[in-house]
């Protein structure tokens, strides 16, 4: 059993024993390659009342490499409408890129990406939208992101 | 006293009742320990633990990725640095500096490449890369011949040389890739290899005889030598057609070493030998300069990644690294893209570079031997080295036969063919002549890729060593609260006890 395999089947033992922070729900997790989760933003924001749904794609790397993690976008999902957030999915957020470091968890970065959501004070989405989706590769780590350094 | 003994210790990784590595999430009891053993530290000033295998592939990971590189050596959570011991020789040192020093030449190299192609299009890339061919020719067969073959006047010059001398830089670019498996010397061979001289000498009979025809032509009367004679040095034209075997012999041969050296090296040259090959070159990479020089090859294997679209670039590593690197950690393809991007101007540069340098880099080396030759009589021989210049035909006719009008074209065709044999193995009488400057440079061209192939291991193997003498220092936990702390030898109360010590 490879090493992602093992850490996964820990987080997803540690899941199902002490279950997820209040709005982050565990959605899928068949394999050890894809998992879903859903995040809402509780109290007051700019989100209240929506859900969205994340997916986290895990190589054989990880958590040395960072998992693939964006927001799903279908007929039930969309992304929400944030600063740094594509109206593909894709997350500009350097815990994902640059800062990304073994020690964070699926939990962890859906904690992150709620409190990012959390402190949102208007909804729009990134200035270069329409640019970066239209050229955008399919899996988000395949993006040299430049991030933004206004948080 | 004994149980006041052990609080007043400041506690290590090894007092803990339970260690959870903050990378695997693995855990391991004090009183039920792992069979084998993993090392354990602690390298930081908070709580976090982990097994020193995996916190050295982190490291080794974040410090290939240069968006990652600053973090590498940070606690993400309490922010301390980390501290790696391991052999460092001065010789990797020097190898890093040197490295990084031609990796800013490539980069030069790339810029001014770009400024000559932009400001020289059309006919003036001709002519630059005409002169250039003419300068290969000079560099790589010597004055005497260049004088012979080709002269500085371009009016002198053959037809074919138009045409084959600004081949020449592209050429030698092209063999270098692994597109054109050739040594970079063949197409310097190609066309002078039986070429006539074209200024002769001052002499009575040598007049207008540089047309192509006039080589199969035997003067009437004399007999046709109908064994090849066997020189040495090998005819130019035998070195070309021996040259790929060697190379293949000699690549096969240091394959060998190199796997030897460094202990694993996948042994298939297959469709899939360039992508391991980059992923073994990455994975046992250090973290900054060597990566640079292989940069070109990671272009090609991502090419290929491209072509088959993504998800086949990652099956390819994957399949790459079953089998040798085990748990090594692999490279995702975005990754080495990233990288790639970075050293593009750089390897560039140095790709193209190299490969322009290398008629000049075989005149040095051969004239290298040349002086060497003097202190060595067996190198004399073995290079061919003539004590008396022996002069050079004045007749451009290759060898003396009787093919006339008068005899049938069967033996035309014949003796057309052991003239043909004959320049093979025996060469020309004009080459045979000469000094055989061209030999002494090949020879120096081979001695001078072997060395730097021998560096290139070098490097490698001693960044090899130096990662894997890696050890993560391991702290005390010197300035953590133990309260936090589930040590195995637990103070009941750490408070009581400090009392009772004052009474």
């Amino acid at each position: 059993m490879s090493v992602s395999t093992r850490r996964l089947q820990k987080e997803l033992t540690d899941i199902k024993r002490d279950g997820t922070p209040v709005g982050i729900e565990l959605l899928s997790a068949e394999d050890f390659a894809t998992w879903y989760l859903s995040v809402e933003v509780l109290g007051n924001t700019v989100y209240e009342g929506e859900k969205f749904a994340l997916k986290f794609r895990f190589d054989n790397q990880y958590p040395i490499s960072a998992p693939a993690v964006q927001f799903v976008v279908d007929d039930h999902y969309t992304a929400p409408v944030h600063p740094h957030v594509y109206s593909n999915g894709h997350i500009c957020a350097s815990i994902l890129g640059s800062e990304w470091s073994p020690v964070l968890s699926v939990v962890s970065v859906c904690v992150t990406i709620q409190s990012m959501l959390a402190s949102c004070k208007k909804k729009e989405r990134p200035p270069d939208n329409d640019r970066y989706v239209s050229h955008a590769p399919e899996n988000p780590k395949k993006t040299r992101w430049d991030f933004h350094d206004d948080k | 006293m004994a149980t006041m003994a052990a609080p007043q210790r400041i506690p290590t990784v090894d007092d803990l009742r339970v260690k959870m590595c903050y990378i695997c999430r693995e855990e391991e009891r004090y009183d039920n320990p792992e069979d084998p053993p993993r090392a354990w530290t602690h390298p930081c000033s908070c709580t976090l633990v982990a097994h020193e295998s995996c916190l050295l592939q982190w490291i080794k990971a974040a410090q290939q990725d240069p968006a990652k590189v600053d973090n590498a050596l940070k606690c993400p959570q309490c922010g301390a640095t980390y501290e790696l011991e391991s052999d460092n020789p001065r010789i990797l040192r020097a190898l890093n500096a040197i490295n990084s020093v031609l990796s800013a030449a490539g980069k030069a190299a790339t810029v001014v490449g770009v400024v000559s192609l932009a400001t020289s299009f059309g006919f003036t890339i001709y002519v630059v890369a005409t002169s250039y061919g003419a300068f290969a020719v000079k560099e790589f067969l010597g004055e005497e011949m260049y004088n012979l073959l080709l002269t500085d006047d371009p009016n002198n010059w053959p037809w074919h040389a138009f045409i084959h001398l600004p081949i020449i830089p592209f050429s030698l670019v092209l063999s270098r890739t692994r597109l054109f498996d050739t040594f970079p010397i063949v197409p310097l061979f190609l066309t002078w290899s039986s070429s006539p001289p074209v200024r002769v000498p001052p002499s009575p009979s040598g007049a207008s005889t540089s047309s192509l025809s006039s080589i199969w032509t035997w003067p009437r009367g004399t007999p046709v030598p109908y064994t090849p004679p066997i020189s040495w040095p090998p005819t130019p034209l035998m070195a070309m057609i021996l040259l790929p075997f060697v190379r293949t012999a000699y690549r096969h041969l240091f394959d060998k070493l190199t796997k030897y050296v460094m202990g694993t090296l996948p042994e298939s040259r297959g469709a899939a030998g360039p992508i391991r090959r980059v992923i073994w070159a990455l994975n046992d990479d250090g973290p900054g300069p060597l990566r640079v020089r292989i940069g070109a090859n990671i272009q090609d294997a991502n090419a290929q990644g491209a072509g088959a679209g993504a998800p086949a670039g990652g099956q390819a590593n994957a399949d790459a690294n079953a089998d040798n690197r085990g748990n090594e950690q692999d490279e995702n393809v975005a990754a080495v893209a990233e990288r790639t991007l970075r050293v593009t101007t750089s390897s560039l540069g140095r790709f193209i570079g190299g490969a322009l340098l290398i008629p000049t880099i075989s005149a040095r080396m051969g004239t290298l031997l040349f002086r060497l030759s003097k202190h060595f009589s067996w190198l004399r021989a073995f290079l061919a080295i003539r004590d008396h210049p022996a002069p050079i035909p004045t007749a451009i006719r290759l060898y003396n036969g009787p093919p006339g009008s008068n005899v049938g074209l069967v033996k035309q065709i014949g003796s057309g063919l052991v003239a043909g044999l004959h320049i093979m193995t025996g060469g020309t009488p004009t080459w045979n002549a000469a000094d055989p400057v061209w030999w002494r440079n090949a020879v120096g061209l081979g001695l001078f890729v072997f060395a730097k192939d021998c560096v290139s291991l070098l490097h490698l193997y001693l960044t090899k060593r130096e990662l894997e003498s890696r050890r993560v220092k391991s702290r005390s936990f010197a300035g953590v609260d133990i309260r936090e702390l589930d040590l195995i030898d637990r103070p009941v109360h750490p408070e009581t006890t400090g009392a009772g010590a004052d009474a």
